[in-house]
């Protein structure tokens, strides 16, 4: 098979039926443990619980500040690398033009888009960042430990898919081009479908467990 | 025996005026400074080509383009620069004529000839849908290509199928390599090819007697081993994140990027960019259209022709996104219930 063959065969069927997949995925998992619940907690509520919820839900995505400073002294490279990775991620995700017109088709509006150098910062810092995160817990004791194979197949296949679009997008041209786009785009098909089955969806339960977790808080009536 | 040089003098140009030939012709070709001495003495020396060109289900449009090529010969050389003893459109004789003096040619020529064919093949229903002199075109092929030097495909109906292969392919067209066994088929893809692109392959041809680097489908590599995207003087705007919303926007007017309104020119590998069309003069995304890939296989099923290249081709939309999610939230609460129920039969 050619490589633009590949091409159309990807961006045509196989993207589509990840997408499908994905949105099917995240919704599944996201309501299923919605409408699981909690076990019923009888123990009367020593502060407001629905009021932190809510106030962890708004402040702690920007509470990066604080985090930096009770935790940096302790786990510098996962909080950097974490904080990188993810900026480069979603950065990437959603506002590198590509991106950014292939959003505008899914969602019907467009997000704003990145010049490339901004992409191709984000890209490097998030490259950087994932090759840390993904050694310093090949080395750690206690994250070793807490590592499973899905973990490595994730970092793996997001390596993958951040490395290639780089090279298409900054290194590859001519014939590699096309090439690079297929390992590109197939990885991300792969990633999108795997997503949903894997800890990755972990951004699903962003806010939930946040809401919960500021409910908790609130019932036993401590700061955090 | 006349060489291309005899060409030029017989028809009143000077030695200066082949030579520029000579040296316009070798960088189209990419060719080395070294080279260029024995290149023009080899086209001072070989003899021109012998040519017979084929056309099967087509527009006829690569013989447009190529008699059009005129960068690198003048108009009048260039006709005469290809002893044609067969083309449909551009020969003479007619009728059994023109049958017989192609049958002539394949036998006085015997391995010498370039054969260069125009048109998708239709071997369907033992090629009814396109006929010659009442022979059926995948015939025609099978007895001109035994005694060719070289073959040349020139278009992209010829090299991949092209317009008449679109779906549903009524005709059955397939591309010419289907049916050539045992030898290289020069692809020369393009709807139309640069003429200039045919012209300077063929003088490669009679200037090396051998065949131009080719890549892996067969395209030679100095035309088609960079995409339009490579070479594109958009492409600042590009890396720049700058891109026309629509054909006359703002943003068309100032020369923007093409991406966003469906240049496929990042998957389209031609030298439309470099060479450009009409003597050079432009090329479409010069003259503000986006490139539509016409030089790559499946261009005419591929679509989504004013899309960006990264959307998905037929659409996925809010609507698609609400169904899934839709589906997704049934099944989920679905399985909890279930969960539910079984957790709690347990706990009985
Ligand atoms: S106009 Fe097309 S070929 Fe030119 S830079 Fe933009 S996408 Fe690339
Ligand atoms: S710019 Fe693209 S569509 Fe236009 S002639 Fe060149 S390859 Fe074909």
């Amino acid at each position: 098979m050619t490589d633009i063959l590949l091409y159309d065969l990807i961006r045509g069927h196989l993207l589509k039926l990840s997408v499908y997949a994905f949105f099917i995925g995240i919704a599944y998992r996201f309501f299923r443990v919605l409408f699981l619940g909690l076990p019923p907690d009888y123990a009367p509520p020593k502060g407001k619980p629905i009021l932190k919820a809510i106030e962890k839900v708004l402040l702690k995505p920007s509470q990066a500040w604080r985090f930096f400073l009770e935790v940096f002294a302790h786990r510098g490279i996962q909080y950097v690398g974490g904080f990188l990775f993810h900026l480069g991620f979603l950065g990437l995700t959603f506002f590198v033009p590509q991106h950014a017109f292939l959003w505008g088709d899914i969602l019907g509006f467009e997000p704003p888009y990145l010049p490339q150098v901004v992409a191709d910062i984000l890209a490097y810092s998030a490259l950087g960042s994932l090759f840390a995160l993904t050694v310093h817990r090949i080395f750690n004791p206690v994250l070793r430990l807490l590592t499973g194979k899905d973990e490595y197949l994730a970092n793996f296949l997001i390596g993958l898919v951040l490395f290639s679009g780089l090279l298409a997008t900054r290194w590859a041209g001519g014939a590699y081009y096309l090439w690079m786009l297929n390992v590109h785009m197939l990885s991300a098909c792969v990633l999108i479908l795997y997503i949903p089955f894997s800890r990755l969806s972990h951004f699903v339960y962003y806010f939930m467990s946040v809401f919960f977790y500021g409910r908790n808080v609130g019932k036993r009536g401590v700061s955090f | 025996m006349e060489t291309v040089w005899d060409l030029f003098r017989r028809r009143g140009y000077s030695r200066r005026e082949f030579l520029s030939f000579v040296s316009v012709t070798a960088s189209l070709l990419a060719l080395p400074a070294n080279l260029l001495m024995s290149f023009g003495r080899a086209l001072e020396l070989r003899e021109k080509p012998v040519v017979i060109w084929l056309e099967f289900q087509d527009c006829a449009g690569c013989s447009e383009s190529f008699i059009r090529s005129t960068s690198v010969m003048p108009s009048d050389v260039l006709l005469d620069f290809i002893s044609l003893e067969y083309h449909e459109t551009l020969m003479v004789p007619s009728g059994i004529y023109a049958e017989q003096a192609k049958e002539d040619a394949i036998k006085k020529y015997r391995g010498r000839y370039i054969l260069i064919v125009e048109g998708a093949l239709t071997p369907a229903e033992d090629g009814v849908y396109c006929t010659v002199g009442g022979k059926a075109n995948h015939h025609l092929l099978r007895e001109a290509i035994d005694g060719a030097k070289w073959i040349v495909a020139v278009g992209s109906c010829a090299c991949w199928g092209g317009i008449p292969a679109a779906y549903p392919n009524p005709t059955g067209a397939v591309p010419i390599s289907d049916l050539v066994e045992g030898k290289t088929v020069v692809h020369l893809p393009g709807c139309p090819p640069i003429g200039d692109v045919l012209v300077a392959t063929l003088v490669h041809l009679i200037a090396f007697e051998r065949l131009p680097e080719l890549d892996s489908m067969g395209r030679p590599k100095v035309f088609y081993g960079q995409t339009i995207h490579d070479r594109c003087y958009r492409r600042s705007f590009y890396s720049a994140g700058k891109f026309a919303s629509g054909l006359d926007d703002d943003g068309a007017r100032k020369g923007y990027c093409l991406y966003k309104v469906g240049c496929k020119g990042p998957i389209t590998r031609n030298a439309c960019a470099t060479i450009r069309w009409n003597g050079g003069l432009s090329f479409p995304i010069q003259s503000g259209h986006p490139c539509f890939g016409c030089s790559e296989p499946n261009f005419w099923d591929r679509g989504f022709i004013y899309k960006p290249l990264s959307a998905m081709p037929d659409g996925f939309g809010p609507k698609g996104m609400l169904g899934a999610l839709a589906v997704g939230t049934l099944v989920g609460a679905g399985v909890a219930y279930m969960n539910k129920k079984q957790a709690k039969k347990g706990g009985k």
